[in-house]
């Protein structure tokens, strides 16, 4: 499933919409449901909130194969940024120290299995894999 | 679909879906907090990084004067994002 969303924080509604077709249609697990909403989320948030000089509408992607949900989030006319190369987020540190930025990439990349990023033609895709247990399905 | 209800100063409910897209309605009730206040999960089925950055600074806010969040009826899908960000470190779950 594919779906291209406009590029500002009033499509989640619709982006929430398209995510539970997705997870009826394989019958996913309230627990990965969860963690795909968050995911997408937390991704799509990012991106508007780091390229706000693109105008481009923004693509997202969901696939199951075999044991594996794909996520695919397309961006076109944008810097890049490479999640997998941002700075990790230590959440042991002691409350006075804490910031909120940052947390949501750190949840991505705690809930997913792999993170793949390109960047060409001013066009960014982020793929991600979260691997399904037995009991996710 | 989200609301924020101020029960009190010291209680507050949380319902639906909190996104991004409504954190700052979130963020308008809880800057009003001014002491150790529990906050309800029963009703909150969904929260991303957006309102948990909203709990954050507000524990950071009243802790410089000795008061806190405290967290009730968290379902088991939101206590385990808590314990991946380390929530469950600075927050009082119960």
């Amino acid at each position: 499933m594919n779906k291209i969303f406009k590029r500002n924080i009033g499509s989640l509604d619709e982006i929430f919409d398209f995510i539970a077709e997705f997870l009826t249609a394989y019958r996913i697990n309230d627990q990965v449901s969860f963690q795909l909403k968050l995911i997408v989320e937390e991704l799509f948030t990012n991106t508007i909130k780091y390229q706000p000089s693109s105008k481009k509408d923004i693509s997202i992607g969901l696939e199951k194969a075999d044991n594996r949900i794909i996520i695919r989030i397309v961006d076109s006319d944008v810097e890049p940024f490479d999640i997998t190369r941002t700075a990790g987020v230590d959440v042991n540190k002691p409350l006075g120290e804490k910031r909120a930025g940052g947390l949501g990439i750190h949840l991505v990349k705690y809930l997913v299995d792999n993170i793949d990023y390109t960047y060409k033609d001013r066009q960014s895709t982020i793929t991600l894999t979260k691997i399904l247990e037995q009991k996710d399905v | 679909m989200f609301d924020i209800i101020l029960r009190s100063k010291t209680e507050i409910l949380l319902k639906g879906r909190l996104d991004a897209s409504q954190a700052e309605k979130a963020k308008e009730t809880f800057v009003k907090v001014a002491e150790t206040c529990v906050v309800d999960f029963q009703d909150l089925e969904y929260i991303s990084s957006a309102g948990m950055g909203i709990l954050l600074m507000t524990q950071k806010r009243l802790s410089e004067k000795g008061n806190s969040l405290k967290f009730i009826n968290v379902n088991k899908h939101i206590r385990d994002i808590f314990r991946y960000a380390g929530f469950d470190r600075i927050f009082e779950i119960i």
